[in-house]
């Protein structure tokens, strides 16, 4: 048996191991030697050595802005994010008619592609004539200046990226259907309520639904980058220049390619080490009911 | 199946999700309505739900100023393709990931996770000069092949689906003198096609709406897709909001009626370790 | 098709291989005169790269179908690139292109990312062939963009900055159409107390007036673009300058440079006459607003005339308020010839044909570009040729294109891109909130400039 799993299984992941090797391994390999090359992609590059990352600390006011930023926003958006999807995951796995067309309706935000969906947020948000200051003012509340102010442009974003978190109640969704019905009866039968329910039943077993949201909203997060390059191009005055973003001007804008590698790398080395703890805590509370212990 | 009774828990229910769904739709409605105004309509604060006459040719307009058939096609094409690449791949991957013992299987699996964080922007030459000495450049290959070798995002999340299935039945079916490829086939699939059709929709979705892909590897008007057709009218120079959002809604259409169908196999898919009694 | 039993292994005769033999030969000799009249006849290809809206898209490929019909021999091959003008995603392609040698034969180029092509080697020099065909007296003299001496492109057409108006509006509140003398534009007082008769609230008060509420405004009387183009024409008109020609000084703190910044701030803050808005978050809809008179005035580029032409409402152009002196800037994208091109000749002939504003008449006629050619400047029936119609108002040609006598270029500095994105655009940003003004911004920003050693002079 142990033979032929081994057999088995480099069989099955062959294509993962030959697209790590193509897709993955030489293009990070350039990256990883263009970290240490002062290089705008079309003349012959310059070795720098470290330069690239000691100017990343030392001379480059916009690196620690980036990391501000994303920081600020990955904070916001994914414990919210977490929240909300699994409180509408929730609503929407109850037995209520038309229950299909709601899971629909949750979802359609985000089908609409980005370029058309910032197009509306920007009027949405519009000060003068958008709709959310329209709606504002009926109500008697004040009009904000949502993206277009320095404090409220990441707290803005955080919003428009909440309203596409159907990716997200997807997911638990999915994981809900599969919590076998008995469990859930036999709660009941105990005399048991639904919160014990939710406590003992449903927690646990979306316990590596949830790691899985988690984990993947994480990075995300960290990796946003269509939104403020879309719609506020990294402002105003650099408050929504995510990390990205800035990886993305520094290499496409400043022709500063090598520097730009070398920003993505200590990117990702922060996240591998990032979820590797969160992998290591996971032990403890993610629970497996396929797994042999 | 039981017949949902309604209940007062369930008036509740629904009463928040009418109410949530609106929330939710609002900028799509925008979309809708916007599609059938005129441009000076679509701008009035406050903006009325209604055109004052429903301008239908906006839809006509959009496949007179550009291919948008073509583009259709190409992209209906190349989803399809993925789509087919991402469930054998992701399936098979996930499968000996997580099933299987074998030494270097947790590299394997971390170095997958580890793709995750790798930012997109700088490797983004590297693969193109690839493409180019695979010959791909203006084909269809850059944008269809990477899904036969597996996304570490689907990977992943399969890998958690799959070990929540109980391994009785793999044993089961292994006594029986079953193979792997076997028990993939006929029982883990069968259980897990909530989360494969989870897959299905998001390699949909993620190619339906690529923009950077086609826009490097693609040369040719023919070859174009909707993405691509959808970022053309958004010039700087034009304002012709009335048709983009028409053009918007063509493209979004298929998405919602494909979700729909497909959300219904979540509670049609047979329900886990439900050993029958 | 299969060789039966009986045939298989017989050897053949005589007779049979000759006649397969001829049978060969016949088919060689067909076949090597179709490849060769092929090759004669074989049309030079060239491949010619561009972006923008479908309308442009429409006229371009038409231009290049008309070339095609008047070069048999050539076929021009349209690239459409479905970017935005402003997206870095067209960098990304381009860097790719050229890295991977696939670049195409010429076309459009951005202007921001010229020099450091040229300086490289990725342009075709065309100097010579400029000179060789006449062509330099006959356009404008900004239209060509050298890098070191050497002309390696032309400006695709020649764009600058309009003061657009909703007659209606202006003639609702009682104020009189802007002159259509360049030279005799409005002084900003007054130009100011214009722009606040037409603002109004929802109670019918004007800014100024007691109980006015900037946030219950029902129209405004104008809205800039604020993005760096749209800005050198009232920083040069006041006297000031972001930086100097060569590249070398920063002159952000210049007084007259931090008036003219504060004048524009000042309509959004102090004068309350222009909603808030910012130089690096887009606008939705300011074109919408000035059709359905919720502006009364719009300041931006003249290309908004295809737009506008196509919808049919009342407006206007005019002379943009004077703060010292009539200013205006000249901005473009850049045609070039890329050096890896196989056929160079056949390359700069679709150039110059693309350079005849003839060629592509309609993108003029309707508003879109102007041209780079000097006699459709100054000679009459030239100049009917694009702006004698609807969409070009009477009050073009004096407001307008005579204005382009004093148009001027931005200096084209080393590390612009990083210098304005990293110091000059935020500095600007926090002005525009009215939270800081713009003296102590733009000081600021001038300190940070001159100490990041960014400032390496400009390409010529």
């Amino acid at each position: 048996m142990e033979r032929s799993q081994r057999f088995w299984g480099w069989i099955f992941i062959m294509p993962l191991t030959l697209g790590l090797t193509v897709w993955v391994a030489f293009p990070l390999g350039i990256s990883l030697v263009a970290s240490t090359w002062r290089w705008d992609m079309i003349s012959r590059p310059r070795f720098v050595g470290l330069g690239n990352f000691i100017r990343m600390f030392t001379a480059d006011p916009l690196f620690l802005q980036a990391v501000v930023v994303t920081m600020k926003y990955t904070l916001l958006n994914v414990p919210l994010q977490l929240v909300i999807a699994f409180c509408l995951a929730l609503l929407l796995s109850s037995r209520v008619k038309g229950i299909g067309v709601y899971r629909t309706l949750f979802y359609v935000p985000s089908l609409i592609p980005v370029v058309v969906s910032a197009a509306m947020w920007l009027w949405l948000f519009d000060q003068s004539f958008g709709l959310f200051n329209v709606i504002l003012e009926q109500v008697g509340l004040p009009p904000q200046q949502w993206i277009f102010s320095s404090e409220q442009v990441i707290p803005s974003l955080v919003f428009m990226s909440l309203w596409t978190v159907g990716n997200v109640v997807v997911i638990f969704l999915a994981g809900l259907q599969g919590i076998p019905r008995q469990l859930r009866e036999a709660v009941s039968i105990d005399g048991g309520n639904a919160w014990h329910e939710f406590r003992h039943v449903i927690i646990p077993f979306m316990s590596p639904v949830i790691f899985y949201n988690l984990v993947i909203g994480l990075i995300n997060s960290l990796q946003t980058f269509t939104q403020p390059y879309i719609m506020t191009h990294g402002g105003p005055s650099n408050a929504s220049l995510t990390y990205l973003l800035e990886i993305y001007q520094q290499g496409f804008q400043f022709n500063k390619m090598g520097y730009a590698c070398a920003m993505a790398w200590l990117f990702i080395i922060v996240t591998i080490l990032m979820s590797a703890v969160l992998f290591k805590s996971s032990g403890r509370w993610v629970y497996y009911e396929g797994e042999k212990k | 199946m039981r017949s949902p009774r309604l209940t007062a828990f369930q008036a509740l229910v629904t009463a928040v999700l009418v109410l949530l769904s609106a929330m939710f739709l609002l900028p799509f409605l925008w979309q809708l309505r916007s599609s059938v105004m005129t441009v000076s309509e679509i701008f009035i604060s406050p903006p009325p739900m209604f055109p004052r006459v429903p301008q239908w040719k906006n839809y006509l307009d959009v496949f007179s100023i550009m291919p948008f058939g073509t583009y259709y096609f190409n992209s209906l094409f190349i989803v399809l393709v993925n789509i087919v690449g991402a469930l054998f791949a992701n399936t098979v991957i996930a499968y000996g990931l997580a099933r299987l013992r074998f030494r270097g299987r947790k590299l394997m699996f971390s170095l997958s996770i580890a793709t995750l964080m790798m930012p997109t922007s700088i490797t983004l030459i590297p693969t193109f000069i690839e493409w180019h000495f695979f010959h791909g450049i203006n084909t269809f290959l850059p944008l269809t092949v990477p899904a036969f070798f597996g996304n570490a995002l689907f990977i992943f999340m399969l890998v958690q689906f799959f070990k929540s299935v109980p391994p009785d039945f793999d044993e089961a079916a292994f006594i029986d003198g079953a193979t792997y490829p076997q028990i993939l086939a006929q029982i883990i699939v069968p259980i897990t096609r909530p989360a494969l059709a989870v897959v299905a929709i998001f390699t949909f979705l993620g190619s339906w709406n690529d923009y950077l892909g086609p826009l490097l590897y693609l040369n040719e008007r023919r070859l174009y897709t909707l993405a691509l057709g959808l970022q053309s009218m958004l010039s700087q120079y034009t304002s012709d909001w009335h048709l983009l959002m028409a053009a918007a809604t063509l493209v979004t259409a298929p998405l919602i009626v494909l979700f729909f169908l497909a959300q219904k196999s979540f509670v049609e898919g047979l329900t886990m370790g439900g050993i029958k009694a | 098709m299969f060789p039966g039993p009986t045939q298989c292994g017989k050897p053949m005769d005589k007779e049979e291989r000759m006649k397969k033999l001829a049978v060969f030969a016949a088919a060689m000799l067909i076949g090597l005169v179709l490849a060769a009249s092929c090759y004669a006849a074989s049309p030079v290809k060239i491949t010619y790269i561009y972006w923008g809206s479908p309308a442009e898209d429409v006229a371009i490929q038409k231009a290049l179908k008309d070339f095609e019909a008047a070069h048999p021999g050539i076929t021009a091959e349209p690239m459409y690139l479905a970017v935005t003008g402003t997206g870095t995603e067209y960098n990304a392609k381009m860097k790719a292109m050229a890295a991977s040698d696939t670049l195409p034969d010429l076309g459009y180029f951005r202007p921001e990312e010229f020099d450091n092509y040229a300086k490289n080697g990725f342009f075709l020099d065309l100097t010579q062939l400029a000179n060789r065909d006449g062509m330099i007296k006959d356009y404008l003299p900004t239209t060509w963009l050298s890098n070191g001496g050497k002309i390696y492109g032309a400006y695709t057409a020649a764009e600058c900055q309009v003061l657009y108006y909703n007659k209606n509006v202006l003639a609702d509140a009682g104020v009189p159409a802007p002159p259509a003398d360049y030279t005799k534009g409005w002084t900003w007082s007054q130009f100011v107390t214009y722009l606040k008769k037409i603002t109004v609230d929802r109670n019918g008060k004007h800014p100024g007036d007691q109980g006015f509420d900037v946030k219950k405004v029902l129209q405004w009387g104008i809205r800039y673009e604020l993005w760096t183009f749209m800005l050198y024409p009232t920083v040069w008109g006041n006297g000031g300058a972001f930086f100097s020609k060569d590249g070398t000084q920063v002159l952000l703190d210049k007084p007259e440079t931090i008036e003219a910044i504060q004048r524009l701030s000042d309509l959004m803050n102090k004068d309350q006459v222009m909603p808030p808005t910012s130089s690096t978050t887009s606008m939705a809809a300011a074109q919408t607003q000035l059709q359905t008179g919720q502006i009364g005035f719009y300041v931006s580029g003249q290309w908004e005339l295809l737009d506008f032409g196509k919808k049919g409402f009342p407006y206007g152009v005019g002379a943009l308020p004077i703060h010292k002196t009539p200013a205006q800037i000249y901005l473009s994208g850049a045609n070039v010839i890329f050096s890896s091109t196989k056929h160079p000749e056949e390359a700069w002939q679709l150039q110059k044909w693309m350079m005849t504003p003839d060629a592509t008449l309609g993108l003029y006629s309707e508003g879109l570009w102007m041209p780079t050619k000097a006699s459709w400047y100054t000679s009459p029936t030239d100049l009917a040729k694009w702006i004698s119609n609807a969409v070009h108002p009477e009050s073009f040609k004096g407001a307008v294109v005579d204005s382009m006598k004093v148009a001027q270029l931005e200096p084209r500095l080393v590390n612009n891109a990083e210098i304005i994105t990293t110091y000059v655009t935020p500095a600007l940003d926090a002005v525009w909130t009215g939270k800081v003004s713009a003296k102590e911004a733009l000081t600021k920003a001038a300190a940070q400039i001159r100490a990041s050693g960014l400032l390496q002079g400009a390409y010529n």
